[in-house]
């Protein structure tokens, strides 16, 4: 069957559940953009509400860490990231804002870029910037243990690497929440296993689902997750994208990873402390920790006053229920990270299904 | 000659002169320009209306796959006087250049420019170098304008509903060759700028005229800001559909790896035309027998709407919106 009529009869059939209201976070902001681009956020049936995710790496970066990476390009350095972190502001500035100043700014894609940059400028401080989760944190962590391999004295990083589990447990927790189900991240199960989130059904009684990025994944994954909420058994956790995620992951990419970070408390941007949820450079590797080689300290936690990207994030409001999106907030003039980054909530929403389109 | 710019080749004196012989006049060499005036002066022997259209560029990489800066400059505004219905006829060059820029990849440059001109028959005939202090920019940049005479009495026309949208080829080749080459990714395929001349097949298209009614060459914003553009002159909605639009698997699949969307990536050899729907595929076909032109196809058409909205019928059966890109589009973390 082709998949245009596969996803048509899936569609259908998720407009058959009666259930009154049917809440349903997808965590991951590829997921969120993937929901707008595919067009399938404008046939689900009024009753299913599609709530976002923190699964967005640059929109948890905490604003101290833009503030650090500004910081640092005082000094004569190359600073390498990736695209989206650019135009973050931290509390006053963005990294963009220092392009003006002609700093030395380069936006790679592999993290293993960082590692030619610094072959390339034997005599410069090279320092990479980044935010990811479990799916970014073994690339990243490949590209420290080269440059400890290759002596590469000069290449640092800057890191906002977070875990997944520790800011889903810090949602659910939150009974008034009413999530009922929760599509998971594909990518991150891919690198973790696909028992990485059974969790949310055993621990907190709500029906899961890990999901690929197509179309028809993510259909596939509304109407399982439909089905199982509407029947009163228990609930249920299912791996729906058994051609990526393996029930053990992959081990290799784990192993790397924790060859080279520990797990710590992390701040997340407009959330704030989560215990044991991000991931740092351990002391083997302290030596390649930019804060330290720059001796800065970054500014606890500091809240976001002026905009509800926080509540987006967390599930509490639509992007277009803040009083700022679309008006204040554009990816053009953006107030907040989800605005601003390609997976961030605001961005999709905005991108693709403009208040005018209702 | 030296193996580098220096300030002294855009000093006026020895070396630009030197410049000037021994690269613009040998790759641009035709009988209005070789008379080294300080203007070129020219007849144009037609009481037809004449299209006059300038561009710089200002591309990085300056070399890529399927081109290089030179082409792009020559092409981009040979194309946008094609695409008014003009043949385009002369041309000027105006090249900014940091001192220290190799003068082996300047002669490629101006060479692959010599070279789009005889195919297309269009002169160089007039043009400038400047060179500024190392530093003070990065690497080159060239301005190029263009005169031309409007054929067959092409002119755009009001846009009605139901007239279609059509586009001669795959699109965002341009766009995804030059992601993959500045950021230095290797994937495996074909990942060739479609940077070339539109004026053969526009001119190919001269009896179906009166069913044209616009002509746009979907560059810098892709097709989805060009169809906006379009949308907003007209003051009519625009629908187009996913399953029609050519896009070749591989650049679909990077740039969904890169995060990036095809429907905002420069194409450079392609034109987005508006047909009478009574037309439109006997257009379709003459564009299709057209060399480069296999690919077209019919994406769409207008409908009324007060608000101008571009969308696109997604394959999964949904509605997309199609905005005008907003800030450039940067491949993403994950």
């Amino acid at each position: 069957m082709n998949k245009a009529i596969l996803i048509k009869k899936i569609i259908n059939e998720i407009h058959q559940s009666s259930i009154e209201k049917l809440n349903i976070m997808e965590v991951c902001g590829t997921h969120t953009q993937a929901v707008s681009r595919s067009g399938i956020r404008s046939l689900l049936p009024p009753n299913l509400v599609l709530l976002s995710g923190p699964g967005c790496p640059v929109c948890v970066t905490d604003k101290s860490l833009i503030d650090a990476a500004v910081e640092i390009l005082k000094n004569d350095i190359i600073l390498a990231t990736f695209g989206d972190m650019v135009r973050v502001r931290g509390t006053l500035e963005s990294i963009s804002d220092q392009l003006h100043k002609r700093k030395n700014i380069f936006v790679i894609y592999s993290p293993l870029d960082c590692l030619e940059l610094a072959k390339d400028k034997p005599e410069r401080q090279v320092v990479f910037f980044t935010a990811g989760f479990e799916t970014t944190a073994p690339g990243i962590a490949l590209a420290v243990k080269l440059a400890h391999k290759e002596n590469l004295h000069n290449l640092s990083f800057l890191t906002s690497l977070k875990l997944m589990p520790p800011v889903l447990h810090s949602i659910l927790r939150e009974k008034q929440k009413k999530i009922h189900g929760l599509i998971c991240p594909g990518h991150v199960a891919a690198v973790m296993g696909a028992g990485y989130f059974r969790f949310v059904a055993g621990e907190y009684g709500i029906n899961a689902a890990v999901c690929g990025f197509e179309p028809l994944d993510i259909a596939s994954g509304l109407l399982f997750l439909t089905k199982k909420i509407s029947s009163s058994s228990e609930a249920a956790f299912a791996n729906l994208y058994e051609s990526c995620v393996r029930e053990e992951g992959n081990e290799t990419a784990r192993k790397i990873m924790m060859q080279v970070f520990d797990i710590a408390d992390g701040n997340w941007r407009g959330i704030g402390e989560i215990k044991e949820s991000a991931l740092v450079l351990n002391q083997n590797y302290c030596c390649f920790d930019a804060l330290k080689k720059f001796n800065i300290r970054p500014d606890k936690f500091a809240s976001d006053q002026h905009c509800n990207c926080s509540d987006v994030i967390l599930g509490n409001i639509m992007p277009y229920e803040c009083r700022l999106f679309g008006k204040a907030c554009t990816p053009q003039k953006p107030a907040g990270p989800c605005m601003i980054s390609s997976e961030g909530s605001c961005s999709a929403y905005y991108r693709y299904w403009e208040a005018s389109f209702k | 000659m030296k193996e580098q710019i220096s300030l002294s080749h855009g000093d006026g004196g020895k070396y630009t002169s030197i410049l000037i012989n021994e690269l613009f006049y040998k790759y641009f060499g035709n009988e209005i320009l070789l008379k080294g005036g300080d203007s070129a002066v020219f007849s144009i022997k037609s009481r037809r209306k004449l299209a006059f259209s300038t561009d710089s560029f200002v591309v990085k990489p300056l070399f890529f796959p399927g081109g290089d800066i030179g082409k792009l400059a020559v092409c981009g505004t040979i194309n946008d006087l094609s695409v008014s219905g003009a043949k385009p006829l002369y041309l000027s060059a105006g090249f900014i250049i940091e001192e220290g820029f190799s003068i082996s990849d300047l002669k490629d440059i101006v060479r692959s420019m010599g070279q789009i001109c005889k195919e297309t028959g269009t002169m160089i005939i007039a043009g400038d170098t400047k060179v500024v202090e190392k530093g003070d920019m990065d690497g080159l940049c060239i301005n190029t304008a263009g005169i031309g005479v409007v054929e067959n009495g092409y002119m755009p026309k009001k846009i009605k509903n139901g007239d279609r949208i059509i586009i001669t080829g795959s699109i965002a080749e341009h766009g995804t060759a030059i992601v993959l080459e500045r950021y230095k990714i290797k994937a495996l395929g074909a990942f060739v700028s479609d940077c070339a001349p539109v004026y053969n097949m526009i001119s190919s298209l001269a009896p179906f005229y009166k069913g044209i009614k616009l002509m746009r060459d979907p560059t810098r914003g892709g097709v989805a800001t060009a169809l906006n553009e379009i949308s907003a002159s007209a003051g009519k909605g625009i629908r187009i559909y996913e399953n029609a639009l050519p896009i070749r698997n591989e650049v679909n699949a990077v740039c969904s790896i890169l995060g990036l969307d095809p429907l905002y990536l420069a194409s450079e050899g392609r034109v987005i035309l508006v047909a009478d729907p009574d037309m439109s595929q006997e257009i379709l076909e003459c564009i299709r027998s057209c060399k480069d032109g296999e690919n077209s196809s019919i994406i769409g058409s207008f409908f009324d709407n007060s608000s101008s909205l571009v969308y696109m019928e997604t394959e999964a059966g949904g509605r997309r919106l199609l905005n005008t890109l907003e800030f450039p589009m940067l491949p993403r973390i994950c």
